[in-house]
């Protein structure tokens, strides 16, 4: 059964648009329920509409496709609609404004409509609107995330710029934007251009700052929407222009698996951990994608699916915590799993999903990545990425310990709330199902692929297994001296100083250098204004200064007579002579 | 491509220039006065919207009105360049108009009748420049214009407003001699001044005295187009009423400036000969100074309408750049950015202007949490705001794209790298406005201009009080106390702003008694009760045509005219 063909004239970003429309007029209650709809009619609209191209237009006077379904699109489609439904139930159940909301639904709205970009003007078009509802998003809730928002924005300009650079680049190397005519983006500049600018968006090491600067500042419920798309619709950016890998994007998702890893394991604050956990995650869909194999594409967008079920339940989960012990960092809870059992069974769910635990949804799609990284002989990656899984193991035994298990609870804190309950069993059981029963998300997977992912092999079973042991042996091990390590600092302590004091010395260069001049001008044009006005005083001057004819000598006459007349006249005319004859 | 013979051209001066007596005849019947005002400016539009079509259409009027002496003849022509001007000139004259009447009458300002018969004479002026068929008609208006827009930057009558008006004067007419200067040398080597698209033949038979003519008339329109150094009359004319910085210098005067360096390079020396004469690029490289270091300046001014003010200067320069590239795709950005900015730009100066009349506040580091008094006004400022930025869905967007595609396709990507840096930018000065006015109160907000605090920000009350002692951002691991810093970067900022700079003068009027009222700002709802009709219509019409611009640039007419124009030079197939 598929959709009739008016389908295709219908991109699913629109009901969620419509929905923030009715979200920004409404009040709470009508805005989340319309938005839960829209995202939910999302899910069967992407999986029944018909393959192709739909939607082609002149757009700004160019060639554009703005409906664009195939398997990477319809992927992305069902899992943003379904984290949006429960993000938004979540957020009605948690407290989220009007305001809130209505951001959020904007936010998921050019999401959708950038993945479902059929060229690179559209989804370029929809990326820089993602920033900048994403930016709103931050905005909303005040206090210190607005700053934190500000930073964001400039940061994710210049990313949009870069990829804005890459897109115009290729469109004059290849002469359209559709991604029909070409296979990813021209190689050169225009693909390092392109991938510096996608790698802002997923954080490449040295791009990443602003996910624990930003991410734990808003609204719990608004973490929940921002871990999700912005970073999720950069995976797909980067599928679409290198659809055959490249092994420095390879590298370097090892490097943020790696990178990501080490500094969750030295956080107290909750949410900068799971959103440095975001920047490791999404390491490996970034190696999956620069491996660029069959197997290691079908990897990658996996484990996009699958880190966006469990990432956006983590967020949820320590969202409630939150909201329930108004406490942000481990240092300060402990105990909770006798008064949140439903929260604490939860999170153990997500916990063992995001590592890799065996039966759970990661263990697949990781699998998948570190299998075709062997495949290929890539051994460093794929030590490494075992290596960050072990890492991701410790920092959520660490999370786990220290919110649910070590200590006492200080006061009475109620459970999840009922709606809360609803959306954090509904995506934990989705984690479970996939962990068990990969087959429908291995039917969605773009490619060939999937056909060669065989997760449950003794193999890798025991693979599995064994990483969660060790993992287990050394939390034991180095559990008390992590409490003694300070959290270190990271790339931003230098970028953002140099970039405000650097500005800070452009700007005052600027102006004072233009002030100077100015004040030389001024007085070069004042002093000419004088001298015209008082032609004997500045003669005087002059000649008091260079003779040393006292001004008491009497008046000095700027008169010529008649002979000395005749002379200067001369003089200029032999003078003038002399110059045209040259 | 047809010449038709035809009056029509000169039509639009003629009724602007008719309307000045009307007002000052009218001078006791105000509301009749502003009725001449609008009657004159919808009619105005007509008579251009009608030239449009036939412009579109391929067909070119033209009407020769005689010879002064041997070789001065004074000629209108409706090109497509011409129309571009005229129709975006005419159209925003509309709803300045309802603009000024809400603004003056709000404030309760003096000479309004002298005011309305200056902006009608002004945009006679500003429609004879657009229509002019030879640089010498060209320089006349564009002469006339600046006597015309006088009398309304030294509105104020003070004597800040006078200094402001010499100032504006000695800048203005200094250009001018350049510019005849400029204009007699083309005479001297061609026989004719008269416009040519793709240029006037023989115009590079001495390549001596051909640069030297193009120098001249690039600097002597130049200042007016602001191209740095020549700017610095733009900042102090601030000190006009806002309907007057808003269309004169975000769009008739300056963009004055820029339809002439238009003018004289696609249709006097036309881009062939100039990219042989080796010219593109050392404009481009003035241009894109122009573009960063207005920019730069920007971040530092808390006035709002200086901070408006180097924007413009900037964003002209993208104009100016578009032409030095000299390359379709890039004059095609170029010139969609000249009606791109005006839409953005006179959004973001009726929203300043609105700001003063109902708050009386002027200043940046006061305005924070006016989103609440004056919602509709800053969510334009907000669009606008992002327009300037090169947003999606404004029309800063689609002129930003074309520009880069030409920076590239001529092969010089430097230009495009400064072009998105710009983008940056203006985000970085931009957008602090916007987050205090909605999601920063009075009570709690940022110190701005924030490259003037410290690092991280200076949390500021409303009062004046300092920040409370511990109340610094929320430090997360790995971020950074910023304490120890706060107090060095303090001391940093006050002596780099000691010394009295005129780049950076705080206020504008003498009688400043700006801010939030005592218990914070009012609540207005989203309904427009914020203030007048006649101020918020206008802006949110602004606002609209920017968006329109950006979403439907061929529909909204001005893309299909800078194609036309661009497709009509020789030798360009688009």
């Amino acid at each position: 059964m598929a959709l009739p063909d008016v389908a295709t004239a219908v991109p699913p970003a629109t009901f969620v648009l419509i929905a923030a429309v009715v979200a920004a007029v409404g009040n709470r209650r009508v805005g989340h329920l319309t938005g839960l709809v829209a995202a939910l009619l999302v899910i069967p609209w992407v999986l029944l509409v018909p393959e192709g191209a739909h939607l082609p237009v002149t757009f700004l006077g160019f060639d554009a496709v703005l409906f664009n379904v195939d398997a990477f699109s319809r992927l992305m489609g069902f899992v943003f609609g379904l984290i949006g439904a429960a993000a938004i139930l979540y957020g009605l159940y948690s407290g989220a404004r009007d305001r809130t909301v209505t951001f959020a639904l904007a936010y998921v709205g050019t999401s959708l409509g950038a993945v479902f970009a059929g060229d690179w003007l559209t989804l370029v078009f929809f990326w820089e609107l993602m920033a900048l509802t994403s930016t709103l998003l931050v905005w909303e809730d005040g206090g210190p995330a607005v700053r934190a928002g500000f930073r964001y924005a400039i940061l994710h300009g210049i990313g949009g710029s870069l990829l804005m650079a890459a897109v115009l680049w290729h469109y004059v190397a290849v002469g359209s934007f559709l991604f029909a005519e070409s296979a990813g983006i021209a190689a050169g500049v225009p693909a390092l251009l392109a991938a510096l600018g996608i790698g802002v968006n997923v954080g490449f090491v040295g791009f990443h700052a602003w996910l624990p600067d930003t991410y734990p500042r808003p609204h719990v419920a608004a973490s929940v929407f921002l871990c999700v798309y912005t970073t999720k619709t950069g995976v797909y950016a980067m599928a679409r222009a290198f659809p055959d890998g490249h092994l420095w994007i390879a590298y370097m998702g090892t490097a943020m698996a790696v990178w990501g890893v080490f500094f969750a394991l030295l956080q107290d604050d909750m949410r900068r951990l799971l959103s440095y956990h975001i920047q490791s995650q999404v390491g490996y869909m970034v190696a999956g994608v620069g491996i660029g194999t069959a197997l290691a594409t079908a990897g990658g967008m996996a484990h996009v699916f699958n880190h966006i079920l469990y990432k956006g339940l983590l967020f949820m989960v320590v969202g409630v915590v939150i909201y329930r012990t108004g406490k942000e960092r481990l240092s300060e809870l402990g105990g909770l799993w006798r008064v949140m059992p439903v929260t604490a069974a939860v999170f153990a769910v997500a916990a063992l999903s995001i590592s890799g635990f065996p039966g759970f949804n990661g263990f697949v799609s990781k699998g998948m990545v570190t299998a075709a990284a062997h495949k290929e002989h890539y051994d460093a990656i794929y030590y490494l990425l075992l290596a960050a899984g072990v890492g991701t193991f410790l920092s959520f035994m660490k999370l786990g310990y220290y919110a649910f298990l070590n200590g006492e609870v200080s006061h009475q804190v109620s459970d999840a709330n009922r709606g809360q309950v609803v959306a954090l069993v509904a995506i934990a059981a989705l984690c479970v199902l996939y962990g068990l029963y990969p087959d429908p998300l291995f039917a969605m997977l773009p490619g060939e692929g999937a056909s060669e992912a065989h997760p449950f092999t003794t193999g890798h079973i025991l693979e599995g297994l064994a990483l969660a042991a060790i993992a287990l042996v050394v939390f034991v091990v180095i559990k008390k001296p992590l409490k003694k390590i300070p959290a270190l600092p990271d790339v931003d302590a230098i970028y953002n100083p140099v970039t405000f004091y650097g500005t800070r010395g452009a700007v005052v260069g600027t102006t004072e250098t233009y002030a100077a001049v100015d004040r030389v001008a001024v007085r070069f044009a004042s002093t000419s204004a004088w001298i015209a006005n008082h032609p004997r005083e500045a003669v005087q001057n002059l000649l008091v200064g260079v003779g040393g004819r006292s001004p008491a000598d009497g008046r000095v006459s700027l008169r010529a007579g008649i002979g000395t007349s005749v002379a200067l006249v001369v003089a200029l005319g032999t003078l003038v002579v002399l110059v045209l004859s040259v | 491509m047809s010449e038709v013979p035809s009056l029509l051209p000169v039509v639009p001066v003629l009724i602007a220039a008719l309307a000045v007596p009307a007002i000052l005849a009218l001078r006791r019947r105000p509301n009749l006065r502003e009725g001449a005002t609008m009657a004159a400016a919808l009619l105005m539009f007509g008579v251009v919207a009608v030239m449009v079509r036939g412009v579109l259409g391929g067909d070119t009027y033209t009407a020769n009105l005689g010879t002064l002496a041997t070789g001065i003849e004074v000629t209108f022509r409706a090109d497509a360049l011409a129309v571009l001007f005229g129709l975006l000139a005419s159209g925003l004259w509309i709803i300045t108009s309802l603009y000024s009447v809400g603004y003056m009458r709000g404030l309760g300002e003096h000479a309004q009748t002298r005011y309305f018969a200056s902006f009608a004479a002004s945009l006679s002026a500003t429609m004879g420049v657009a229509f002019a068929g030879n640089l010498l008609t060209l320089f006349v208006c564009y002469e006339l214009l600046t006597v015309a827009t006088y009398p309304l930057v030294t509105h104020d009558e003070t004597d800040e407003a006078r200094a402001a008006g010499r100032k504006y004067l000695a800048y203005t007419f200094a250009g001018g001699v350049l510019a005849l200067a400029g204009a007699v040398l083309v005479f001297w080597l061609t026989g004719t001044t008269d416009f040519a698209a793709g240029g006037i033949a023989g115009l590079a038979s001495d390549p001596v005295a051909a640069r030297v003519a193009f120098v001249l008339l690039i600097v002597g329109f130049g200042v007016k187009a602001a191209l740095m150094p020549l700017h610095s009359w733009l900042p102090d004319a601030m000190v006009a009423p806002t309907p007057v910085s808003g269309l004169l210098h975000a769009v008739a005067v300056v963009k004055s400036g820029v339809f002439a360096i238009a003018r004289v390079v696609l249709d006097v020396f036309g881009p062939d000969v100039l990219s042989d004469l080796g010219l593109g690029l050392p404009l481009a490289v003035v241009a894109m100074a122009t573009v960063l270091l207005a920019s730069i300046i920007a971040l530092r001014q808390d006035n709002l309408k200086r901070r408006l003010a180097y924007s413009t200067i900037s964003q002209l320069s993208y104009i100016v750049l578009g032409l030095a590239l000299l390359h379709p795709t890039a004059l095609i950005g170029g010139l969609l950015h000249v009606p791109a900015h005006a839409f953005m730009k006179l959004t973001l100066f009726f929203c300043a202007g609105a700001i003063h009349v109902e708050t009386h506040t002027d200043d940046i580091s006061e305005m924070a949490g006016i989103g609440k008094r004056m919602p509709l006004t800053m969510a334009a400022f907000a669009v606008a705001a992002a327009g300037m930025a090169g947003m999606p869905l404004l029309a800063g967007f689609v002129s930003k794209w074309y520009l880069v595609i030409g920076a590239i396709d001529a092969g010089q990507a430097v230009f495009a790298a400064g072009l998105l840096l710009s983008g940056v930018l203006n985000v970085a000065y931009f957008w602090p406005v916007v987050y205090q006015a909605f999601f920063e109160s009075e009570d709690d907000h940022d110190a701005k201009p924030l490259i003037e605090n410290a690092l991280g920000g200076t949390r500021d009350r409303a009062d004046g009080e300092s920040p409370a002692s511990g109340e610094t951002d929320v430090v997360p691991d790995g971020g950074q106390e910023s304490d120890a810093d706060d107090a060095d970067a303090r001391d940093d900022a006050d002596i780099a702003g000691d010394e009295p700079d005129p780049a950076h003068v705080d206020h504008v009027a003498d009688d400043h008694h700006g801010g939030p009222p005592t218990g914070g700002w009012a609540v207005s709802g989203w309904r427009g009760g914020e203030s007048t009709w006649f101020m918020l219509g206008p802006i949110l019409a602004a606002a609209t045509g920017a968006v329109a611009l950006g979403l439907v640039p061929r529909a909204f007419v001005f893309l299909r005219i800078v194609t036309e124009i661009v497709g009509g030079l020789p030798g360009v197939t688009l």
